[in-house]
């Protein structure tokens, strides 16, 4: 058996499905590197996006390995031979399928070096994210074998594909707002990233596999038989597998539209002190943050009662969260470039110094630009500039101006109205005029 | 004549007509069913220019390459004929769809596509074989649909098949592809196949 199965993988069209795959999905996933390079969660969930172009092509490997018997004119051939009809079919299936998961694994492997230093965090979600996008690849080269053997025409292979990725494309459109059927039955769908910290839910990933390995189950049944009612049988694992799988997925937004993973969130902290941490999926650039932060908390102790922590800030917009406003606590944007390390790295202090490093994330207004900019000019001691070219010129003419009330008066008191704004900002109060009156 | 009815036979030209007509007629009916505009969405008209590109992929191979070749006609002109052929009624087809319901254009868009991928078909029939001259179209389209990249000529060079009708660089692209496809398919016709893969 193991000899057959090595002559069908030499023989079969699993080789050129390797290549295919891999130089379609290693490409994928190269033109775009800043979509995955913060982490392995980001990695799996992009390389299953682009199953919208591996699954179709998937599909018609699987159709054109199936014409080979038709093309080669040995089907009254192989008729006569007295064995069963699967028993010729199983070195095929096992072939076809190596070749697309070892095509698949190929992908991660090519891709892994790039964010190898930099990602730290790899949830048991990663594992199931990548092996269900391994499955769904096995389950489309199976379902086209079958398909191509129903169908042995040359216009198969293409025509699947066509349909794969119409059907792909077409399923969020087509769901009607009830994302979860989308979930079960597009291998790609839900896999975007809004933030670093998106994930998918265990019960999401059973789901998928469930259908996805009726379809297979379909498609080897297919392929295997030799007489219609066995064909019409075979629809019953299908009909099983997605009734199952609508049965297990989850239906809550939480899981399924803005699926967050609280542990990827954790702040992770660097040793010593004052204390910097950042989210545990970012944990691998604590190292080029720490000096930053810790940079920012020394211009900030300059403030009566300065904050001694630096946070990393872990806001998401989808779903709408912040981490708690406290006085103790500077948050520290981060992002991730396309290489894995910290993006923006020019800006990250005067980000954290913004509004005198308050944390002001669900305050109404935007706070007294003039007023905060003045301020933490007064920490830098540099002159307020705008970073905004298109910002009235007269808003910085103001935090200039009170930038130089500040310098005029004893550093105590001016520290002291510094701080008032602090609290301010952190209190979502009105700024304006802090800066000209006595602090007490 | 007889000659014709013969030749078209043999390439199996009436099925694989019949199957280009029913991509067409099934496509115009999904945009018929499911979309209130007019305008069929650009995805959708590429994908139906390949598949009826791909459709016609068979007819340019006969089943016996060798004995054909034997009989002393001038092939050249007749090769490109068949190319000319193929890219009318596909454009034909999906032009005539513009005064329905569901428009599948701009024509510009139509009549390039199919050039192109018809170009890139006989291209690769002539190197690997007519059996395997779909891939490349089906797999360089698919991954124009997904892939986005920044606006540069290259990047339009790599993503013809979905720029603007009026884009210079995919013009181009698309107008290179046809001409060395056709002069390489009148020239030297379908490549040989072992005589086991004789019937597609």
């Amino acid at each position: 058996m193991s000899r057959i199965l090595g002559i069908e993988l030499r023989r079969s069209a699993a080789l050129g499905a390797v290549l295919t795959l891999l130089v379609a999905g290693a490409g994928l996933l190269y033109a775009a590197p800043e979509r995955w390079s913060a982490g392995w969660m980001p990695l799996v969930m992009t390389q299953r996006e682009y199953l919208v172009l591996l699954w179709p092509l998937a599909l018609a490997a699987g159709a054109w390995q199936s014409r080979r018997e038709h093309r080669s004119n040995v089907a009254e051939l192989f008729v006569s031979t007295a064995r069963p009809r699967a028993q010729r079919m199983v070195p095929t299936l096992g072939a076809m399928s190596i070749g697309v998961v070892s095509a698949y694994l190929a992908v991660l492997a090519v891709a892994a070096p790039w964010i190898f230093d930099t990602a730290g965090y790899l949830p048991a979600a990663a594992f199931a994210v990548a092996a269900v996008g391994g499955l769904a690849l096995v389950a489309a080269v199976w379902f086209g074998l079958a398909v191509g053997r129903l169908v042995p025409s040359l216009v198969t292979a293409p025509a699947l594909a066509v349909a794969g990725i119409g059907l792909l494309m077409v399923t969020p459109v087509a769901d009607g707002s009830r994302e979860w059927v989308s979930l079960v039955f597009s291998p790609m769908y839900g896999m975007g990233q809004y933030t670093d910290f998106q994930t998918v839910y265990g019960r999401v990933s059973v789901a998928q596999a469930i259908w996805l390995t009726a379809l297979a189950a379909t498609g080897a049944v297919l392929l295997a038989s030799g007489s219609w009612r066995i064909r019409v049988a075979a629809l019953l694992p299908a009909v099983l597998g997605a009734t199952l799988a609508i049965m297990v997925v989850p239906r809550d937004d939480k899981f399924v539209v803005h699926p967050i993973d609280p542990v990827a969130q954790e702040q992770v902290c660097a040793e010593g002190s004052p204390r910097v941490c950042v989210s545990r999926i970012h944990s691998g650039l604590l190292s080029e943050v720490t000096p930053l932060a810790r940079e920012a908390l020394a211009i900030l102790a300059k403030l009566p009662d300065p904050p001694t922590t630096a946070h990393e800030d872990t806001t998401t917009y989808y779903p709408d969260t912040a981490p708690p406003r406290q006085a103790d606590v500077v948050l520290i944007p981060v992002g991730v470039d396309k290489s894995g390390h910290l993006a923006h790295k020019a800006t990250v202090l005067s980000e954290m110094l913004r509004m005198v490093g308050a944390n002001t994330h669900g305050c109404d207004a935007g706070g007294d630009t003039p007023v905060s900019r003045a301020a933490t000019s007064w920490l830098t001691g540099r002159e307020p500039v705008t970073d905004d070219p298109e910002e009235p010129a007269e808003l910085n003419a103001e935090a200039v101006t009170l930038w130089r009330g500040l310098q005029g008066l004893p550093a105590k008191e001016a520290a002291a109205r510094v701080a008032a704004v602090r609290r301010a900002a952190l209190d979502c109060a009105e700024l304006t005029g802090l800066l000209s009156r006595s602090a007490r | 004549m007889r000659w014709l009815t013969l030749y078209l036979r043999s390439r199996r030209v009436p099925v694989a007509l019949a199957a280009t007509a029913g991509t067409v007629v099934l496509m115009w009916s999904l945009w018929t069913a499911f979309s209130e505009t007019r305008d069929v969405g650009v995805p959708m008209v590429i994908l139906t220019v390949l598949l009826c590109v791909a459709a016609l992929t068979a007819t340019l191979a006969g089943p016996d390459d060798a004995l054909e070749r034997t009989g002393s006609l001038p092939w050249p002109r007749r090769r490109a004929a068949h190319l000319l052929g193929a890219l009318a009624v596909v454009v034909l087809l999906l032009l005539a769809t513009l005064a329905t319901g569901a428009r599948f254009g701009p024509a510009g868009l139509v009549v390039r596509d199919a050039a192109g991928l018809l170009g890139l078909t006989a291209l690769g029939a002539t190197t690997v074989g007519a059996a395997r001259s779909w891939f490349l179209p089906l797999a360089w389209t698919l991954v124009t649909l997904v892939l986005s990249l920044p606006e540069t000529a290259w990047a339009q060079v790599l993503t013809w098949q979905i720029q603007a009708p009026g884009n210079v660089v995919a013009g181009l692209t698309a107008g290179l592809l046809a001409t060395a496809g056709s002069l390489a398919y009148a020239v030297a016709g379908p490549a040989r196949q072992a005589p086991a893969e004789a019937t597609l």
